[in-house]
């Protein structure tokens, strides 16, 4: 084999070696290579088909990744050919590299994985979501802490249409994010460390993130969810941004305008307008309350009996708020199952109701009154019953009565002791899950001035008033729940251990 | 009905007025005797122009009811009302002389009584100064300056110097406040009648006086179960005439009874009511609500609806229950029918019609909202025309509750720990306002990512 070959094969060394030793290797590794490309740019130019063929991406990665940022930068790599070899290359790379050996090159791995979704249009929008999204979840499988990544694939997924390719990225709980001075004393090759000990912008596998950009990824990815309907996520998406935190008396347009979606999806969601988390900070409050009125009035109309407030509202948002704001078809979508909910609700009220009663009982909010026909009602049980958002049949007696719908019996009847010990140990293995994620949180805490600053005063003025021998009301710092501010009560809610 | 009284009615209506066309189960003038003072007045006026029947006989004993006194604005009420509805009538005709006679007696005896008052005020002696505003303070009630007797009322309690006065007080604002439909107020006049020690001999007629004032005062405020309670600790033992200028012994069983009916459950109707010596004696007053209660207590709640309903227009001719009494009827309908419910599996929609057919909508559209309320937890087939409850499965629910809070924890716990490390990464959305500032938040909205979003 040729000798450069055997550099570019040299690592990762055999196993056995500790994470300190693998990290010093990478880093001399990295420089022979580099050393390697400086001086054999020619070879590696005209021969990176064969060499790549030699290096494995999925085992030499570390390689692989620096030959490949050397010929994005070549300068003769722009003809179509060369394209799309490049194209292939990348691809084999962000489906099979070693995510241990790129925490040891963070930036080129960034600036390689940039390049996919640049304007080089090295690939079609649906192939870079797909790559890009598996190339996220290789490095972080938790897929728990954002990056400047999963933002801007977001973006070009929502913008492209090719929403489904990220699922399975944007299903997954954000829960870290990444901030400077996040690096440890461990090698970021330690297979151990939580998430935001290795993505952060000190590792450069991600750029520093500003509040809207975080923002930004968790209200299109409720734009995202909506376009797949799944109601539920997307609700989840727009509360996080209507419950994002602030400070100081701020609210951002975003989450306005997530409110306003938050309400919508909602009442798609449950056919009843959503409450507030207690988690919402007031000045957001105070916001939503004047700038989300008009949405607000249209989601109160919704628990009307009669269709009529409800189209009354919407022609109200409708002349000027819904085109603004993108909201036209949602709220469209929201009049269309004003009476499929009223259809659903009749569960509660009725084991059997014929087809005709169903009619009078219920209206169609897009017209504003009850069905024309029967027969119209037939067809929008039918298609509630088809799509599973009714739990029913429609009976049609030999007899010739009239067809009428049996609402079927909710399957959990109670569960045994069994069961019910089964469902509650699967439910507490989640929460024993959370020790891990607490515990990076609370090492990151111990980092943060503001934090320091509240737990020194907490305990000054425990210390205090022990002194002066005050029965204190709301317990030490053991017992009450902290605030990092004012405005946020972190733990208030939360039923204690 | 004639032409009339018919346009009287027609206009009483479309003032949002109730009509009611039932002759009642009560004689005017043995049901008027049962009071005194001016809410004599007010309740022959308010059936005279509520009951079809009784309206010229109820108007013309409210014209000579007001000629008796002195308030001049309720005498031409009364006149007006009884010559839109009977013209013929002789007391429908203003007696003008009377009118200016009294007006001339009015004015002189408030300038008497001023200038006897302020005399007293510059001797300064405080009885006679408490005295005089008192009789100041009656005179304008009785002439129907009810804002300028309560406020001589008023001023009375700086002038106080024994619990008896104060109590007296109390009384006087108390009638003043009830005469104004001003409830709220009615519970701190009442104070000074509260705090009389139970050694006190008057001790027991001032709890009564007290506990029927402020049951009218819940009454008019709904609050029902706490109106309920005051009526039903009333005590018979109490003459009627310390309470009769406010209500009478028949209004304190009516009243008691029907609150509760609407109000309590079986036991407590039992314990309360029934098993109340001191309130059997009022109820004995209308022994038909003690019937409608003794029906409902042992489970006959279509007997117990039907008496109340053949009582609906003498209630509806009351003068603080009528505006109540579609509330109170509709909610011991809904309890009977929840009760009546209780001990079957399933009951056929044609029984329960006949055994609460009343006036309002079929029995099935009657159920269809109580459900929707959630007031009744059971579940209709209109195919087979039937209705069966839903038990409730302790069990289940404390299961599905069980496992709904710890998933709620696992979320809220996600939720908290994303939002501290948001605020440990410095993430927050940051507003202008200076931390402790009171600048308004509506001027610090971020406006740094609109732009991104457009």
């Amino acid at each position: 084999m040729d000798a450069r070959l055997t550099v570019l094969t040299a690592f990762p060394p055999a196993a056995g070696i500790d994470n300190e030793e693998y990290y010093q290797n990478s880093q001399q590794h990295a420089k022979r290579v580099r050393e390697l490309i400086r001086d054999n740019a020619q070879w590696i130019r005209e021969s990176a088909d064969d060499i790549l063929k030699h290096v494995n991406p999925a085992v030499y990665s570390l390689s692989y990744l620096m030959i490949l940022e050397f010929l994005l930068q070549s300068p003769g790599w722009t003809s179509q050919q060369a394209h799309e070899s490049l194209a292939s290359y990348m691809a084999q790379f962000f489906l099979q590299f070693d995510a241990r050996q790129i925490r040891c090159k963070g930036s080129t791995w960034s600036d390689v994985l940039k390049e996919a979704y640049s304007e080089r249009g090295l690939f079609p929008a649906s192939v870079v979501v797909e790559l890009v999204t598996a190339a996220l979840l290789r490095l972080d499988p938790s897929g728990s802490i954002i990056t400047s990544h999963h933002c801007n694939l977001v973006e070009l997924a929502y913008n492209t249409g090719n929403v489904g390719a990220i699922l399975p990225l944007i299903e997954k709980p954000i829960i870290y994010m990444p901030a400077k001075g996040m690096s440890t004393a461990q090698p970021l090759c330690d297979m151990s460390l939580p998430p935001p000990a290795y993505i952060n912008p000190d590792s450069q596998l991600t750029d520093a993130l500003t509040s809207a950009a975080v923002l930004q990824y968790d209200f299109l990815c409720g734009l995202c969810f909506i376009e797949r309907r799944m109601w539920q996520q997307a609700f989840d998406a727009f509360e996080r941004c209507v419950t994002y935190p602030t400070r100081d008396g701020g609210c951002s347009k975003i989450m306005t305008e997530a409110y306003n979606k938050w309400i919508l999806v909602g009442l798609l969601l449950t056919g009843k307008p959503p409450t507030l988390p207690e988690t919402t900070s007031q000045a957001a409050k105070k916001i939503f309350a004047t700038q989300g009125k008009p949405y607000k009035l249209f989601a109160q109309a919704f628990k009307s009996e009669t269709a009529g407030d409800l189209v009354r509202e919407f022609e109200v948002i409708n002349s000027e708020l819904l085109p603004n704001e993108g909201n036209v078809e949602l709220a469209k979508l929201v009049l269309a199952h004003y009476q499929r909910w009223q259809i659903i609700n009749l569960r509660n009220i009725y084991t059997n109701i014929s087809l005709e009663k169903i009619q009078e009982r219920t209206q169609s909010a897009e017209t504003g009154a009850p069905l024309p026909t029967v027969e119209a009602v037939d067809q929008l049980v039918q298609s509630m019953i088809a799509d599973g958002s009714l739990q029913g049949a429609i009976e049609r007696p030999k007899d010739g009565s009239p067809a009428y719908l049996t609402f079927l019996s909710s399957p959990a009847q109670g569960m045994s002791e069994v069961e019910f010990s089964a469902q509650v140990n699967k439910v507490m293995q989640g929460i024993k899950a959370l020790e891990p994620i607490i515990e990076t949180t609370n090492k990151r805490l111990a980092s943060n001035r503001e934090y320091i600053s509240h737990t020194v005063k907490r305990q000054f003025d425990a210390a205090r008033e022990h002194k002066l021998g005050i029965q204190s009301t709301g317990g030490g710092f053991e017992e009450s729940s902290f605030h990092i501010e004012e405005e946020e009560d972190l733990m208030s809610g939360l039923p204690a251990h | 009905m004639d032409d009339r009284k018919l346009a009287f009615f027609t206009a009483i209506e479309d003032q949002g007025g109730v009509i009611v066309k039932e002759t009642p189960k009560f004689d005017l003038d043995l049901y008027i005797q049962n009071y005194k003072g001016r809410t004599r007045f007010e309740r022959l006026l308010h059936i005279g122009r509520s009951s079809v029947p009784l309206c010229v006989d109820a108007l013309t004993a409210a014209v000579q009811e007001a000629k008796a006194g002195s308030d001049i604005l309720r005498y031409q009420m009364a006149v007006n009302s009884l010559f839109q509805a009977a013209p013929n009538e002789p007391e429908a005709i203003l007696d003008k002389t009377w009118m200016e006679s009294k007006e001339k007696e009015n004015r002189d005896t408030t300038a008497h009584l001023q200038a006897e008052l302020q005399s007293y005020k510059n001797n300064m002696i405080k009885e006679s100064i408490r005295m005089g505003t008192e009789d100041l303070g009656k005179h304008f009630q009785s002439i129907g300056d009810v804002e300028a007797a309560m406020d001589s009322f008023w001023k009375m309690r700086t002038e106080v110097s024994s619990t008896e006065q104060l109590v007296d007080i109390g009384k006087l604002l108390v009638r003043v406040a009830i005469e104004r439909r001003d409830w709220k107020s009615i519970g701190s006049h009442l104070k000074p009648l509260n705090m009389v020690n139970d050694s006190d001999p008057k001790a027991k007629a001032l709890k009564t006086y007290s506990k029927i004032a402020n049951g009218i005062a819940a009454l008019g405020q709904e609050r029902y179960k706490e109106a309920a309670f005051c009526f039903v600790e009333a005590s018979s033992g109490v003459p009627p005439e310390i309470y009769n200028q406010i209500a009478s012994p028949n209004d304190v069983a009516i009243y008691g009874g029907l609150l509760a009916l609407a109000t309590m459950d079986r036991h407590e109707l039992q314990a309360n009511l029934l098993d109340n010596d001191s309130f059997r004696e009022f109820l004995q007053r209308e022994p038909h609500i003690r019937r409608a209660i003794t029906q409902f207590v042992n489970g006959r709640y279509a007997a117990c609806i039907e008496i109340l309903e053949s009582y609906r227009p003498d209630y509806l001719l009351d003068i603080y229950l009528q505006k109540h009494v579609p509330k109170l009827y509709a909610d011991i309908r809904t309890k009977s029918i929840v009760q009546y419910l209780k001990p079957f599996s399933c009951v056929r929609l044609d029984t329960m019609q006949k055994a609460f057919n009343g006036p309002g909508p079929s029995i099935e559209d009657e159920l269809f909202t109580m459900i929707k309320d959630g007031k009744l937890n059971a579940r209709i087939d209109a195919i087979n025309k039937s209705i069966t409850p839903i038990s409730t499965d302790s069990r289940q629910q404390m299961q599905s509750k069980a496992l709904q809070t710890l998933e709620n924890y696992e979320k809220q716990a996600l939720d908290r720990i994303r939002r501290m490390n948001i605020m440990a990464a410095d993430l927050e959305v940051k507003g202008s306002r200076k931390p402790g500032g009171m600048n308004d938040i509506s001027l610090s909205m971020t406006m740094d990512d609109t732009a991104s979003l457009a």
